[in-house]
């Protein structure tokens, strides 16, 4: 396999887009083409994620993608694993850039939701559950991750404050990120006087329904021998599935395809969770930061909450997560949201996260799960 | 040609088993005895394609569950209800919906319920009568 890197990456700022999924992505896809130092032509192939396009009337939107950055004849597809879209169309970019298919890659995610009513908006997203088996039984994706989080509140002492500092950490965070969709801090009193959605997950638990647009270009080391930024060297990218119905899974303290598929990843890269110096995580809801932790390796069962309160995951922790504000602030734009961990990681390794710095960005990792963990992806980042 | 590989019933046919029988119908393998009601070809747990057509229990107790205040839109009328995973006493977990419980204090972990043959759309579950065990 050749080294491969991330390149470039740009994101537009995630909440409420005037234009359409496809513009955006056109044009989010020429800045993070701009920022890599290369042109439209040097892309081999576009892996396009927009899984919602639909509700725009639009399907098949890669070709017009291409078309509008002047490169109709690049091959693209549109790769769609719910949530986690974006992250699998890295997934594959790697796969054909480090097997030598091509020298580079753009992956571009995007998702508008805002002409969406909540009503239809919150059915869109159950729609990625298995509907005859769960959404049909009046599952919602609040609904599933509230049922995860009584499973957890079952089995370890838990605590409203625990979930709430999670909350907190995410809005100081997403308040220094010009990307992000609620650029406010909230306090405690806030977090717990929230009304509750879906029990015991409050509103300021949930992620926000968020148009967003990220984009990500991948490519050969030997195909950029000036790189003109700072690349990601990509250490590890790894892919894994377990089964969708909670009802058959064989325990619900957690997600078994973040488990196995951070597994795969840390094999990859020989690494360790100890050589991880700050982390983007899927935290939809606080209680999915809180499992993602455990299941990837940082926390031991039960202890990711009283870690969160006791500060060590804030941006000056021990182990920074999600200083970009994650998901629960920085907002949740399906299919853009796996691109937009990168972005992250790209700002933070080269000094474009002003306000918002870790202390140490020499390895980071990214974890992305689709809808309620039928899908995982785990990267792992390092300098060169 | 060859016939496709076939389960020994269809999602449409679980779905009129409990809206119009009465009944769950669900898989049970015989290599790792997983009983489910989720349509499946092979052993979601195991990978053994040979699965064997059995009725689920209707008895239960509740595994995990939420009071969804926001709901979609095919339960725009019904919410606030539960949603719960009902671990079987005969064995095997299944998903449904409560609507009878409209309030957290209404339902805890553990509760027996039990399934409910319904009009309405969904698996439906209702409390049991007597104290639950939380109180």
């Amino acid at each position: 396999m050749r080294e491969t890197w991330v390149v470039g990456a740009a994101s537009n700022r995630f909440g409420k887009m005037a234009e359409s999924a496809r513009e955006s992505a056109t044009r989010v896809a020429m800045a993070a083409i701009d920022r890599a130092g290369l042109e439209p032509k040097d892309i081999g192939y576009t892996y396009v994620s927009n899984a919602f396009g639909i509700s725009e009337h639009q399907a098949h939107v890669g070709p017009l993608i291409n078309g509008g950055l002047g490169i109709p004849d690049v091959p693209s597809c549109t790769i769609e694993s719910a949530c986690s879209s974006s992250s699998a169309g890295l997934h594959e970019a790697f796969a054909q850039v480090a097997g030598g298919f091509i020298d580079a890659a753009l992956v571009v995610g995007a998702e508008k939701l805002s002409h969406l009513d909540t009503l239809a908006a919150t059915s869109y997203f159950a729609i990625a559950a298995d509907y005859p088996f769960e959404t049909r039984n009046g599952a919602t994706f609040p609904g599933l991750y509230a049922t995860l989080a009584s499973a957890y509140q079952s089995a370890f002492r838990t605590t409203p404050e625990m979930f709430g500092a999670i909350a907190v950490k995410a809005h100081a965070n997403a308040a220094r990120n010009p990307h992000a969709h609620f650029q406010k801090e909230i306090s405690m009193a806030t977090y717990l006087a929230s009304p509750v959605i879906a029990s015991p997950l409050r509103l300021y638990d949930c992620c926000p329904f968020s148009d967003g647009t990220a984009a990500i270009v991948v490519a050969a080391k030997e195909a950029v021998p000036r790189p003109a930024t700072e690349p990601l060297v990509i250490r590890a990218s790894a892919r894994s599935g377990s089964i969708t119905e909670m009802q058959d899974r064989p325990d619900l303290l957690g997600l078994p395809a973040t488990r196995t598929a951070a597994a795969k990843a840390f094999r990859q890269a020989h690494l360790t969770p100890k050589d991880i110096d700050f982390l983007e995580v899927h935290d939809c809801f606080t209680i999915a930061e809180v499992m993602a932790l455990e299941d990837l390796g940082f926390f031991p069962k039960g202890t990711a909450g009283p870690a969160a309160q006791d500060g060590v995951t804030t941006r000056d922790g021990r182990l920074p997560v999600n200083p970009s504000g994650g998901l629960k602030a920085k907002g949740h734009p399906v299919s853009a949201t796996g691109a937009s961990q990168v972005v992250e990681v790209f700002e933070q390794f080269n000094g474009l996260a002003a306000g918002r710095e870790v202390p140490n960005t020499g390895t980071a990792l990214t974890h992305n799960v689709g809808a309620t963990g039928g899908s995982c992806s785990v990267h792992i980042f390092s300098r060169r | 040609m060859e016939e496709l590989p076939h389960a020994s019933h269809t999602i449409a046919e679980f779905v009129r088993g409990y809206e119009e029988g009465g009944v769950l119908r669900g898989f049970h393998c015989p290599a790792c005895d997983l009983l489910t009601a989720t349509w499946s070809l092979a052993c979601p747990r195991c990978g053994r394609r040979d699965l064997e057509e059995r009725t689920l229990g209707t008895q239960g107790r509740v595994a995990a569950f939420t009071l969804l205040n926001v709901p979609g839109d095919e339960f725009l009328n019904d919410a606030p209800y539960a949603y719960v995973v009902v671990e079987l006493e005969a064995g095997g977990r299944v998903t449904g919906w409560m609507p009878t419980v409209r309030s957290v204090a209404d339902l805890a972990i553990g509760d027996p319920v039990h399934f409910v043959p319904s009009y309405k759309p969904g698996v439906q579950f209702a409390k049991d009568r007597g104290p639950s065990p939380g109180g």
